[in-house]
C-alpha cells in the first residue's frame, strides 16, 4: 500500500475525534482528551510518513481528486509545501493537546474544548492539502469558526464574547476579499476557456489556474479609471484574505484580542498555526503573485511595515500574552516581507518566508505555552503582578529563555551555532538586504532591521519583568506538573536545534514545490510577465550585513537588561499617560477608537443601518399604510351613493358594461 | 402508477378537514402528524426515483377539468419544483412536532398548518394556470386564520396587511393571466389554461407593450410575495406577529412560491418582453438592493424575530440576483438557495420562538447570557446562525457561492456590490448572539430551562440536513441543474 492513498484520514481523524468527544466526551477521561491526541497523533505519523517519501522523490507529489458537484471537484494536494506544513501542524498541534490536559484540568468544559480544538486541527490540516482554491477556502473559514468558538471559549465572560465577534468579523473581511478573488479568478479562466469548460477540467484546481496564468496575463480591467491586470487584481484580493487571517496591517486589530481565550488556544491557533495560513495561502499560489506586476510589492510594503508596527506596541503591553500578540504580528509580517522579496529572489522567497513559518510556530507556541505555565501558577496577566519567578520555575524560565533567544534571533554568523530563530530571521533580512542592493528600494531592510532590534527589546523586557527581580504576587508560585513541561522540552529543543539542522535542505526542498508531476512552471517566464528582474547569484553579504541583525538583537539584550533588571533610570517617568509617544502606544494607534467606535458603531450601525430602518417604518411602510387610509376613506364616501333607488343602480350598471365593452375592444385591438 | 402528487394534496387536504373536526389536542395532532409523514413519504419516494437527467415534467396527472374554458386538473414535478416539494413535505411534519404542545384551539391550528400544506405543494406542482391560481389562494386565506388567530398583541392588523397585500397583488397577477388566456384565444383559436402552452404562445403575441404589461403584471404577483424590497413592508408585520409554526409556514416555504413562479414563469417569459435589458436591470438591482437593505435593516432591530425576518428579504435577494444573471449554474445556484433557505430558516425561527416562548421577550436587550441556561438551544441556535451567516459546510454556502461566482459572468457589478454585504450578515448574526446568548446572564428572565427534546429533535433535523447538503449538494443541484440549462437555453435560441 502506498502511504499516500490514506492522507485523506489526515484530516479526517481529527474531525471524527472532534464529533465523538463533542458527544461524548463527558464521560471519558480527562474530558476525552485522549481522543484528539490519538487522532491528531496519527495524523502527525502520517504527514511524517508522506514527508519522508517526499523527500526522496520531490518531484512525486501526492494528487488526488474527486467530482463534487457542478464544475467543482475535492481533492488533496500534498507537495514538498504541503507536507512540511501538515508535519508541523499536526506535531504541534499534538504537543499542545497533550499539555492542554494539565492546563484544562479543572476546567468543566473540557469536552467542548478538546472537541473544539480537534475540530480546528482537523480545518487546519484541509486549508494545506487542499488541491483547489474553493476548497482551501471552505477549510478556511472552517478554522475562522473554530478561532471564533475557541476565543469565545469563556463566553460568561463579556471581553471574550466581544473578542470572539471581532475577530471573525475582522478576518471576515479579509475573507471577502479572497471570495472575490476567486469569483473574478474563475469568471477570467472561465472567460479564457471561451465559456466552454471541458468535461473533468475543474478550473480552480491550484495545477489549472498555473496552467492559465498565460491567459490571465493579457486581460486587464479599469477600476477607478486605473487600468489593472486580472492577475494583479486577484493575487491582491487573494493577499486581502491573508491579511485578515494573518494579522497585518491594517485588519491586525483582531489579533491581540483573541487573546481573551485559553492561552492553549493562543499558542495553537494565533501563535503557530491559523495565522500563518494567510502566509501559507500566498506561497501557494505564489506562482500567480510572480507573474502579478506590482503585486509582490504591495506584499513587501505591508509585511515590512506590520513587522515594525506591531513591534512597538509590543513595547509597551502590560499583559504578557499581549505582548506576545503583538510579536506574532510582527513575526507574521516579517514572513510576508519575505514572501514580498520573491520580486528579487523569486521562489527562493517561498523557502525563506515558510522556513520562518516553521521556527517561528516551535518558538511562538513554546512562548504562549511558556506563558500559559506562568499564568497557572500565578493566576495573573498582567507582568507588573510578576516577577522572580525563575526560581520557583526553572523549567519554565529556561524553556522561556530559549524561546526568548530564537524569537531575537541569537546566533554567530558563518557558523552553524544559532537559534532556529537566527537562521530564519536573518534569511529574510539577508534576502531584504538583496532586494535592496538589486532594486536600490532600501524601505523593506529598514523595516527589517528596525523590528528586529524593538523585537530584542521587547522580549527581554517581557522575559525580565517576568521572571527576575522581587516578585510581585500575591500567590506562591510552583512549578507545573511535567504533562505540561514535558512539551515545553520538546518545543525548546526544536528551537534551539531545528534551524541550524535543516535549514540549507529546507529552502531547497521548498523550491521544488512548483516542479513535479502535477505543476510544472517556468519561474523565470513567470517573472517576465510580473515584470520582475530576478536577481540570479547571489554571493555573500558584506561582513557588517551579516553581523547586524545579531548586533541589533544583543543592542536590544542589553538595553532591556539596564532598563528592566538594573533599573538604571526611573522607568516610571517614561511610562506615563503624560508622555504622548506612551499614549499613542499604549492605545495601540487608537485603533479601537478608529475601528469599533466610530466606523462600526457610529458609521455602519448607528448612521446607515438605524436610518434605513427609519426610512423603512416611516416611509415605505407608510406609503403602503396609506394607501388602506385612502381607500377606506374612499369607501366610506362612496357608501353614500348606495342611495337604494333603482335608477340610480341602473344607470351605474349601464355606463359599467359600456366602459367593459371599450376596454374589451382596446385589448383586442391592442392584442 | 399511483398518482403521488393528487394524493399529498388530497391527504393533505382530508387531513386538515379532518383535524378541525377533532375534540382533543391529543387526537388533533396525531392526525396532522401521520397526515403529514404520509406525505413526506410521498415526497420521499418521488424524490429517490426522480430522474435527474430529464428536464420533462415527472409523475404527471392530468384530467380535463371545465372542458368548455380549457381548464384542465395537471400536476407534476420537474427539476425546479421537485426540491421544493421535498422541503415543503420536510418542513410540515417538523413544524407540527416543533409546535407539539399547541392548547389554544389546536383543532384549528393544525387544520391551517394542513390547509396552507395542501395549497403549497399545488401551487408548487400545477400545470395549469387556473389551478395555479386557485392553489395559490388557498394557501393564503389559512394563512390569514393562523395569524389573526394565533398571532401576537398586533395579529389584527399585522393579519390584514398580509392578506390586503398579497391578495392585490395575486389580483394583478390574475389579470396577467386572463390577457396570456385570452391573447391564446384570439391568436390560435384554442382555449387552455396549460402552463407551457401560455408560455409558448406568449412570445406570439404581436404588441411589445401587452407583452410587457402581461409581464409586469405577473411580476407583481410573484415579488411582492417572495418578496423583493421595496414591496417587502407586509413582511415584518406578518412574520413578526404570526405564531412561531405561521412564521415558519410563511418564511421557509410560502416566500418561496413567488421566487418559484419566478423560474417558472419568469425567466420563460423574460426573452420576450418589450425591454428584456431594462427588466433585467431593474430586477437585479432589486434582487441586490434586498441583500444589502435587508442585511442593514437586520442590523439595526433589537427584536430578533424582526431582525430574522429583514435577513430573510436578504438571503431572498440572492434567488433574484442569480436568476436574472442568466448563466445555468447562476440559476441553479439560485434555486439552490431557495432549498437551502428553508431548511436553514426554519432553525431560526425554531431558537426564536423557544426563547420567546422561555423568557417571554424577543428582545435582544432584554436578554443576555442565555447559553449558560440553555446550552441545548445555544448549541443548535449557534448553527443556524453559522448556517444562515454562509458558513462553508453548511448548505447556504453553496447556494450563495454558486450565485455569486456565476452571476459574476453576466453582472460584475452587481456581484461586488452584493459581497459587501455578505460583512454586514455575519455582523448582525454574530452581534446578535453575543447580545443575546453569551456573556453573563441576565437574573430579571428568572429560572429557566432549556428546550423540550422534540424541539430539540426538530431543530436537530434541521442542522443535519443544512449539513448534508453543505456537504454533498449533488442530490438535489443535479436535478436543478438539468432544468436551469433547459430555461437558458430556451433563451440561447431566443437570441439573447
Amino acid at each position: 500500500m502506498n502511504i499516500g492513498d490514506i492522507a485523506f484520514l489526515i484530516p479526517l481523524l481529527p474531525a471524527l475525534a472532534f464529533v465523538v468527544t463533542l458527544f461524548f466526551g463527558k464521560k471519558m477521561y480527562s474530558g476525552g482528551a485522549l481522543l484528539p491526541i490519538g487522532a491528531i497523533g496519527a495524523s502527525f505519523i502520517i504527514s511524517l510518513l508522506i514527508t519522508i517519501n517526499l523527500l526522496q522523490n520531490p518531484d512525486q507529489v501526492i494528487h488526488q481528486s474527486v467530482h463534487w458537484f457542478a464544475v467543482f471537484n475535492l481533492g488533496i494536494l500534498i507537495d514538498p509545501l504541503a507536507a512540511v506544513m501538515l508535519t508541523m501542524v499536526s506535531f504541534v498541534s499534538l504537543l499542545i493537546h497533550i499539555y492542554a490536559i494539565g492546563y484544562m484540568e479543572h476546567d468543566p468544559s473540557k469536552p467542548r474544548y478538546f472537541a473544539e480544538t480537534s475540530l480546528f486541527t482537523a480545518a487546519m490540516l484541509g486549508v494545506v492539502l487542499s488541491d483547489n482554491i474553493l476548497q482551501m477556502f471552505i477549510f478556511w473559514e472552517l478554522v475562522g469558526l473554530c478561532s471564533y468558538l475557541l476565543i469565545g471559549f469563556w463566553y460568561q465572560k463579556p471581553s471574550a464574547a466581544a473578542a470572539a465577534k471581532k475577530a471573525f468579523l475582522t478576518t471576515r473581511v479579509g475573507d471577502i476579499m479572497f471570495l472575490a478573488g476567486i469569483i473574478i479568478l474563475f469568471a477570467s479562466m472561465f472567460q479564457a476557456f471561451n465559456g466552454e469548460i471541458p468535461e473533468g477540467v475543474y478550473l480552480l484546481q491550484f495545477s489549472e489556474m498555473f496552467n492559465s496564468i498565460d491567459a490571465l496575463s493579457g486581460m486587464t480591467a479599469t477600476i477607478f479609471g486605473m487600468e489593472v491586470g486580472h492577475l494583479t487584481l486577484i493575487a491582491l484580493l487573494f493577499f486581502g484574505g491573508a491579511v485578515g487571517k494573518s494579522g497585518q496591517f491594517p485588519l491586525h486589530v483582531w489579533l491581540p484580542d483573541a487573546m481573551e481565550g485559553p492561552t492553549t488556544v493562543s499558542a495553537l491557533i494565533h501563535a503557530a498555526t491559523m495565522v500563518t495560513a494567510g502566509v501559507y495561502l500566498v506561497a501557494r499560489t505564489f506562482p500567480m503573485f510572480l507573474a502579478a506586476p506590482d503585486a509582490l510589492l504591495v506584499v513587501a510594503y505591508i509585511g515590512g511595515f506590520t513587522a515594525l508596527f506591531a513591534a512597538t506596541m509590543g513595547l509597551v503591553m502590560n499583559d504578557i500574552k499581549r505582548v506576545l500578540a503583538y510579536s506574532t504580528v510582527s513575526q507574521l509580517g516579517y514572513m510576508v516581507l519575505g514572501l514580498g522579496m520573491g520580486a528579487a529572489v523569486g521562489l527562493e522567497a517561498i523557502g525563506v518566508s515558510v522556513f520562518h513559518l516553521i521556527n517561528h510556530a516551535f518558538f511562538k507556541a513554546l512562548l504562549f505555552l511558556c506563558a500559559g505555565s506562568v499564568i497557572h501558577a500565578v493566576g495573573t496577566q498582567d507582568m507588573r503582578q510578576m516577577g522572580g519567578l525563575g526560581k520557583a520555575m526553572p523549567v519554565t524560565a529556561v524553556t522561556m529563555l530559549i524561546a526568548s533567544l530564537a524569537l531575537a534571533g541569537f546566533g554567530i554568523p558563518g557558523t552553524a551555532v544559532g537559534t532556529s530563530g537566527f537562521f530564519s530571521k536573518d534569511a529574510i533580512i539577508e534576502t531584504a538586504f538583496v532586494f535592496g542592493e538589486h532594486t536600490h528600494d532600501w524601505i523593506p531592510y529598514i523595516f527589517a532591521i528596525l523590528a528586529a532590534l524593538l523585537t530584542s527589546i521587547y522580549i527581554f523586557r517581557l522575559f525580565f519583568m517576568t521572571f527576575s527581580g522581587k516578585s510581585r504576587s500575591k500567590t506562591k508560585a510552583h512549578e507545573s506538573p511535567s504533562i505540561m513541561t514535558v512539551p515545553l522540552m520538546i518545543l525548546a529543543a526544536f528551537s534551539l536545534l531545528f534551524g541550524a539542522l535543516t535549514i540549507k535542505p529546507f529552502i531547497n526542498f521548498m523550491e521544488q514545490t512548483f516542479e513535479n508531476n502535477v505543476i510544472s512552471l517556468n519561474i523565470e517566464h513567470l517573472a517576465t510577465l510580473g515584470n520582475y528582474n530576478l536577481v540570479q547569484e547571489h554571493g555573500h553579504e558584506p561582513l557588517l550585513i551579516l553581523w547586524l541583525p545579531v548586533i541589533v538583537a544583543v543592542a536590544g539584550l542589553v538595553i532591556s537588561y539596564l532598563l528592566y533588571y538594573k533599573q538604571v533610570i526611573d522607568i516610571s517617568k517614561v511610562v506615563s499617560r503624560q508622555n504622548p509617544v506612551y499614549r499613542l502606544l499604549y492605545n495601540r494607534y487608537y485603533q479601537h477608537r478608529i475601528l469599533t467606535e466610530l466606523l462600526a458603531t457610529r458609521i455602519v450601525y448607528e448612521t446607515i443601518s438605524l436610518s434605513a430602518d427609519f426610512f423603512d417604518r416611516k416611509f415605505i411602510d407608510s406609503i403602503v399604510d396609506g394607501t388602506g387610509k385612502v381607500t377606506m376613506s374612499t369607501g366610506n364616501v362612496l357608501r353614500r351613493i348606495q342611495t337604494g333607488v333603482i335608477q340610480n343602480y341602473v344607470t351605474a350598471v349601464i355606463a359599467g358594461v359600456g366602459l367593459l365593452i371599450v376596454l374589451l375592444k382596446l385589448i383586442v385591438e391592442v392584442l | 402508477m399511483l398518482p403521488i402528487i393528487s394524493l399529498m394534496i388530497l391527504i393533505a387536504l382530508i387531513g386538515a378537514i379532518v383535524t378541525l373536526f377533532t375534540k382533543t389536542k391529543e387526537q388533533a395532532r396525531m392526525i396532522a402528524l401521520a397526515t403529514s409523514v404520509v406525505t413526506l413519504i410521498g415526497a420521499l419516494y418521488m424524490f429517490f426515483r426522480f430522474d435527474s437527467e430529464s428536464p420533462m415534467l415527472q409523475f404527471v396527472d392530468s384530467f380535463n377539468w371545465i372542458p368548455s374554458l380549457g381548464v384542465t386538473y395537471t400536476v407534476g414535478v420537474d427539476g425546479i419544483s421537485m426540491p421544493l416539494v421535498l422541503l415543503t413535505a420536510i418542513v410540515v411534519p417538523l413544524v407540527v412536532l416543533y409546535s407539539w404542545n399547541e392548547s389554544k384551539d389546536p383543532g384549528k391550528f393544525y387544520a391551517m398548518i394542513l390547509a396552507t400544506y395542501a395549497g403549497v405543494i399545488g401551487v408548487f406542482t400545477s400545470m395549469d394556470f387556473f389551478l395555479f391560481y386557485v392553489f395559490w389562494e388557498l394557501s393564503i386565506i389559512p394563512m390569514f386564520f393562523m395569524i389573526n388567530m394565533w398571532g401576537g398583541p398586533e395579529k389584527g392588523y399585522a393579519s390584514i396587511k398580509f392578506l390586503l397585500y398579497t391578495h392585490v397583488a395575486s389580483l394583478v397577477m390574475l389579470l396577467g393571466i386572463f390577457a396570456m388566456y385570452f391573447g391564446t384565444l384570439f391568436q390560435t383559436g384554442i382555449a387552455t389554461f396549460d402552463i407551457p402552452t401560455l408560455l409558448a404562445q406568449y412570445q406570439l403575441i404581436e404588441s411589445d407593450l401587452a407583452r410587457t404589461m402581461i409581464f409586469i403584471a405577473l411580476l407583481i404577483g410573484f415579488i411582492v410575495k417572495m418578496p423583493a424590497v421595496p414591496f417587502h413592508s407586509w413582511l415584518p408585520h406578518a412574520y413578526v406577529q404570526a405564531p412561531t409554526a405561521g412564521t415558519i409556514l410563511m418564511a421557509a416555504i410560502m416566500s418561496k412560491m413567488g421566487a418559484y413562479a419566478l423560474f417558472r414563469f419568469i425567466l420563460p417569459m423574460l426573452p420576450f418582453t418589450g425591454s428584456t435589458d431594462l427588466m433585467v436591470s431593474i430586477l437585479a438591482a432589486l434582487g441586490v438592493l434586498s441583500i444589502i437593505y435587508g442585511a442593514f435593516l437586520a442590523l439595526a432591530q433589537d427584536d430578533l424575530k424582526r431582525m430574522v425576518a429583514f435577513s430573510s428579504v436578504s438571503h431572498m435577494g440572492f434567488v433574484t440576483l442569480g436568476a436574472m444573471a442568466f448563466v445555468p449554474l447562476s440559476v441553479s445556484g439560485a434555486m439552490f438557495q431557495m432549498f437551502s433557505h428553508g431548511l436553514i430558516t426554519c432553525l431560526m425561527f425554531m431558537s426564536i420562538g423557544a426563547i420567546q416562548v422561555m423568557t417571554g421577550t424577543r428582545l435582544i436587550s432584554e436578554l443576555g447570557g442565555l447559553a449558560q441556561k440553555m446550552p441545548k438551544l445555544a448549541f443548535l441556535m449557534v448553527a443556524g446562525f453559522m448556517a444562515y451567516l454562509g458558513l462553508p459546510g453548511f448548505s447556504g454556502f453553496i447556494a450563495e457561492f454558486t450565485v455569486l461566482n456565476f452571476s459574476y459572468i453576466s453582472l460584475p457589478s452587481y456581484v461586488i456590490a452584493a459581497i459587501f454585504a455578505i460583512v454586514i450578515t455575519a455582523a448582525y448574526h454574530l452581534w446578535a448572539l453575543q447580545r443575546a446568548m453569551f456573556g453573563v446572564f441576565n437574573e430579571k428572565l428568572g429560572d429557566i430551562h432549556d428546550i423540550s427534546n422534540l424541539q430539540t429533535f426538530s431543530m436537530a433535523v434541521f442542522v443535519l440536513l443544512a449539513l448534508y447538503f453543505g456537504l454533498n449538494p449533488s442530490p438535489v443541484m443535479d436535478m436543478i441543474i438539468t432544468n436551469a440549462e433547459q430555461i437558458v437555453g430556451l433563451m440561447a435560441v431566443a437570441g439573447v
